[in-house]
């Protein structure tokens, strides 16, 4: 059974991922930006960001992902969570300037969405490659 | 031993609570529930209940939300070895070929 090919190997998959790519990204930032109008929001559309990750691991299972960067990412837009609420929220700002409550639940979305999809990344990242290589799977 | 016992310990806990949540039973009165449904949308400007309260009303309620996965992603680099490690130490110690790196993409 040399003929048959891993999913790395698949010039069909690569092409399909490559194809779907910009759209899976294109569709979280949707997901995210539209999550006080429509269902979803930051938690939901980051776990489709994060989904951008799992799909390069399949057609290209390399450990060249600085996870660390990624981590460090992460805790900056943790941060920034726990800052933006306790500025604005929590002050009272928001509540006496109804104009920037839009403004306020787009950009927590935004925070949330970047935050979620970059930590489950890692966390796909991590555990995919914790025994030093990548797996790939035969079609 | 001590897997059994911690086996055995989980499972009683697990029917533990199981049994104080099914037991025990209170029907509150769902003033914030009517409350939420009718304000939401002047109190915060969302067409969407749910972003209205993870954002708004609960918010100290998503931060610490966001912070538990943090914590699970330290935790998780804390207990599993990188994979740079990994190699790192393959080339300073060569290990004799296993069974597991042999099998490597066979599923």
């Amino acid at each position: 059974m040399s003929d048959v090919l891993t999913a790395d190997e698949s010039i069909i998959l690569q092409m399909v991922v490559g194809l779907l790519y910009p759209f899976m990204l294109l569709f979280g930032f949707y997901v995210i930006l539209n999550g006080h109008y429509t269902p979803g929001g930051g938690f939901q559309g980051g776990s489709v960001l994060a989904s951008l990750f799992v799909a390069r691991y399949v057609v290209y299972p390399v450990d060249d992902t600085d996870t660390e960067a990624l981590h460090s990412i992460q805790r900056v837009f943790l941060a920034l969570i726990v800052i933006a609420p306790s500025a604005v929220l929590f002050t009272g700002v928001v509540a006496r300037n109804p104009q920037f409550r839009s403004l306020y639940l787009t950009t927590m979305d935004v925070l949330i969405g970047v935050q979620v999809g970059f930590g489950l990344g890692v966390a796909v990242l991590r555990f995919a490659f914790f025994q030093g290589v990548g797996k790939t799977w035969h079609l | 031993m001590r897997y059994i016992a911690s086996a055995v310990f989980v499972i009683a806990v697990f029917f533990v609570v199981t049994s104080v949540t099914t037991r025990y039973s209170a029907e509150l009165d769902p003033f914030m529930y009517d409350y939420m449904i009718e304000n939401f949308e002047d109190d915060t400007h969302a067409k969407n209940a749910v972003a209205a309260i993870l954002l708004d009303y609960r918010m100290y309620d998503t931060m610490f939300e966001a912070l538990i996965l943090l914590t699970a992603i330290i935790g998780m680099k804390q207990f599993l070895p990188g994979a740079a490690d990994l190699r790192a130490r393959d080339e300073s110690e060569p290990v004799p070929q296993t069974e597991s790196t042999q099998e490597h993409g066979d599923e």
